[in-house]
Parts: structure tokens; sequence; C-alpha cells
């Protein structure tokens, strides 16, 4: 790992025209190792920051000071790997292929992200899979394998828009809890977008609320759950209602300003 | 089967045995007491009797397989290979693609048969003639089917190529050509009936060889038993390579 991967906005606007502005005067510090969610309405340009930081928005709609890894974004960075809503996996390829790609195209040795692609198919739960084609694979798994590719690339930052969007209920909380367990195990930055903001509170140390567009930062609530945490037994856990409820009244003061 | 009745499968073949036993018979005994006259519709036995001598006895229809099998090929190997190139071609750089499209559509305009005379004079009575018209068949067919297929690449992959930092070859090799592949099968199959049809009505028109010009000898001197014969041997054909065609595919593209 190169950077050490805090990622800070300083003034971050993104004005795709002059008439649509995505993002306003958005300022925020994320520490190395530090799992941030970012929660508000559809269209608060949530997304558009997470691309931002990646560096797939066209060159000129973005102003304001954006590092991450402490360098300016750029398409591409080594220090990051993305994780899309949606699985991307190529149905081409087997479980173990699709782990692979994403070091593959990043050049690393056939025998190393080998290793890795299966360590972390175990770790996600898909021992015995690694030969199964994504449609021979439910939902739930082949979202196993996007965050299997995802962690193969060992990067110290990790950008997710709303990995766990599509699945049911229950999925989701499993793989909630894989994406805790595997967070805990390197302790890399993660920023996270998610309309959910159960999701958001259970899993993070920080829950930034935005505001409907032109998407401003309208709280930053610090989680103050002791980690390691449980998905399952938190969901009955009187603190978590709290900060949920907390972060829930933030959200619909962004809502109504 | 204890309850008395037969799967459905084994069934179902039988009825369709049934059916062509009826209708060949039919056929056979219309011939025979002249209902119709047997100069236009041959006979099933007359049939089966050219059929077996011209394989088995003189192995003169052998003979014309080869040889329309052997254009068959010749087009459909280069047309595709050429097809799948420029598709590609295509997809990788528009520039190329806004240059040359309208002209190749201009002559995938054109009735190829009425071509056949033209490669006749360059080519020759030979094989080069009857590959030329099936070339230009499969060529277009695969082409096309190239281009959408390059293009109906899913954005999500895009978007992960990206983030990743792919090259623009990674991308194509990762994710444009394999995702590609099943359409550009598509185009293959049926390419490769369109040049056994170009090979065939190269054939018919004018040649030293083939089932074709076979079939155009038997239909002008009215050796009716002869054209069907030919017209089964060209049909049993078409459907083995359909059927290779789909075993390969289904072997290549397990993942679907």
């Amino acid at each position: 790992m190169s950077g050490d991967g805090a990622i800070v906005l300083d003034r971050v606007s993104v004005r795709f025209s002059p008439d649509i502005v995505a993002v306003s005067d958005v300022s925020l510090k994320v520490r190395a190792g530090e799992f941030v969610s970012i929660v508000g309405p559809s269209g608060c340009g949530k997304t558009t920051l997470l691309n931002f930081a990646a560096g797939l928005l066209p060159a000129g709609v973005g102003s304001g000071i954006f590092t991450v890894g402490g360098k300016p974004p750029v398409e591409g960075n080594r220090d990051i790997a993305y994780m899309l809503a949606r699985d991307a996996l190529a149905p081409w390829r087997s479980a173990l292929g699709n782990a692979e790609l994403g070091a593959e195209i990043r050049g690393v040795p056939a025998d190393e992200r080998r290793a890795r692609a299966l360590d972390l198919l175990e770790k996600v739960g898909l021992k015995g899979f690694e030969q199964a084609y994504p449609k021979q694979l439910s939902q739930g798994m082949r979202q196993r394998v996007a965050l299997a590719r995802t962690f193969a690339l060992a990067t110290p930052v990790l950008l997710m828009d709303e990995p766990f969007g599509a699945l049911d209920a229950q999925t989701k909380l499993q793989l909630e809890d894989v994406l805790l367990s595997l967070w805990q195990r390197d302790g890399r930055t993660v920023l996270f977008i998610t309309h959910d903001l159960s999701e958001a509170v259970t899993m993070s140390d920080r829950v930034i609320v935005m505001s409907a567009r032109p998407g401003r930062i309208v709280a930053d609530v610090p989680i103050t759950l002791p980690r390691p945490r449980s998905v399952r037994a938190l969901q009955k856990d009187p603190a978590f209602h709290e900060l949920y409820a907390h972060v829930w009244s933030k959200l619909e003061e962004g809502l109504g300003t | 089967m204890n309850d008395g009745t037969l799967p459905r499968g084994p069934l179902i073949w039988l009825g369709r045995i049934l059916i062509l036993a009826v209708f060949f018979a039919l056929w056979e005994y219309a011939a025979l007491h002249r209902w119709i006259d047997p100069i236009l519709i041959g006979a099933p036995t007359g049939i089966a009797k050219f059929l077996w001598e011209g394989i088995f006895v003189n192995g003169a229809l052998i003979d014309d397989l080869g040889w329309t099998m052997l254009g068959t090929l010749l087009a459909f190997a280069l047309g595709s290979a050429a097809g799948i190139a420029f598709g590609m071609l295509f997809v990788v750089s528009p520039t190329v693609e806004s240059l040359l499209n309208p002209i190749l559509m201009a002559l995938n305009a054109m009735p190829r048969i009425a071509l056949a005379p033209l490669f006749l004079i360059w080519f020759g009575l030979g094989l080069g003639s009857k590959v030329a018209v099936g070339f230009s068949l499969t060529f277009f067919i695969v082409l096309s089917s190239t281009v959408a297929g390059g293009r109906g690449v899913n954005p999500d992959h895009i978007t992960l190529a990206r983030t990743l930092g792919a090259s623009g070859a990674q991308v194509f090799r990762t994710f444009v050509l394999p995702s590609a592949v099943p359409v550009i099968f598509n185009g293959l199959r049926l390419g490769l009936v369109y040049a056994l049809l170009g090979v065939v009505g190269g054939e018919i028109i004018a040649s030293e060889h083939g089932l074709g010009q076979a079939l155009q000898l038997l239909a002008a001197s009215f050796k009716t038993n002869g054209v069907f014969a030919i017209i089964i041997l060209l049909s049993l054909v078409s459907v083995c390579i359909m059927s290779a065609m789909n075993l390969l595919e289904n072997r290549l593209l397990r993942w679907r």
C-alpha cells in the first residue's frame, strides 16, 4: 500500500452545467482507516462525490481541494478499489476468475492474485464455488464475489457505492457482517454511500448526512457504538436506535430546508 | 412405463417417423399410378436409388459434395475472418467506421447472385468464383454481428475498468471481446449457411464441379429423382453444419 488512505475535501463543489450543481461547498476529512458513510436523498450528489474521488468525473466540473491518499483524484488510482451497486461480474469468468479480475488488470503476478482471490472467496463464504459461473450464483453470492474482487485489490482506500442496495434484507445483513469483518481485519479507509440509514449507523465510525440537491453536508454524526460490532445484535441495541433516530432527524432537516 | 404410457420423447419420434412414412408412401403411390407425372415429382425409390449409387457405387455425388464443401469452408473461413477483423476495427475506431461503413453498406445492398457472372469473369469457372460469391455474403453478416457484439459491452464493466486504470487494450481483451463472442457466434452460424448458399448458387450459374452444377445438369435433362436427391443431400449437409456449430457454441460458451 502506497498512500496512507486519508481523504480530504476542502470546499468541494461539482457543477455539471451552470444550472446543475450536484455538490455545493463540501468540506470533509476522513482519517486513514476510518469507515465513513454518506447518506442523503437520491440526487444529493453522494455518488458524484465518490466518482470525483475515483477520478471518473469529466475534467473541469469539480472545484475546491480534493485529495485521496494525499493525491488529487485520478482515474485508475492504484490506492483505490471501487465497488459498484451492481456486481459488474464478467459472466464468462468463474467466481475465482472474477475475484482475480481487478488484481489482474492492475498487473499483480498470477500466483499472488490467485492466492489472494482464493483467500477472499473463502472469507466471503464462497468456498467450494470457485469454479461456478455467475449465472449459477444467487444475487447475494454474486455480490460476495464482487466484495472479494474489491478486497483482492490491496488498496488503502475503498469506495463503495450502495454495494448492498439491490439485496433483500436478510442477505444484506449477512453481507454487512462480511464487510465489517473484512474491514476489521485490515483497517482500510472506507467511504460508503447508502440510502439505508440503518446500514450506515451499523457499519460506520461517522455518518455524513447530505441535503437534497445541491448536496451540502447538514450533519456529521459520530457513531460511538463499540467495535467489533455484530450486525444482528445491533438491531436490538437501544443505543443503535437512538443514533438511528438522531441521523433520521438530521436527514429530515436536510430535506426540509 | 409400468402404467402403460411411453415417455413423451420416443412417442414424438415415433409420430414423426410415421408422418414421414405416410408422406413417402403416398408420394411413391402417386408416382407409380401416374396421378402426377413422375417427371415433375420423381419417386422416393428412384431418389433413394440415385443417392445410393451416387454415394456408394460410383461416388459421383461424394466428389461433387467434396468440391461444394471445400468452396463453402474457404468462403466461410475467409469471409468470417475478414468480417471479424473489420468489425473489431469498427468497434475500436469510430473514425474508420464512419469512413468505411456507408461504402460497405452500399456494397451489401447489391444482390450478390447478380455479381456471380462478374466473379466468373474474374476468377474463372473453378473454385475461385464460388468462394467469391460465398465470401461476399458471409463477410457482411459476420461484420454486422461483430459490430453489434462489440458495442454490446456492459457499461458497468467500462466503469469498473476505468476505476482499475485499465488500458485500452486491456478493456478490449478483458471485456469487449469476450462479451461480443456470443453475438459473433450467431453471425458465424448464419454466415456458414450463407457461404453454402453462395457456393451452390455460383455452381448453378456456371461451374466445372459441385452439387450446384450437378443439380443444374440433372434439372436440364429432367432427371427429377437426381434433383431431389441433391436437394436432400444439401439439406442434410446444412443440418450437420448447424449441429456442429451448436455443439461448438455450447462447448465454448458454457458460461451462458
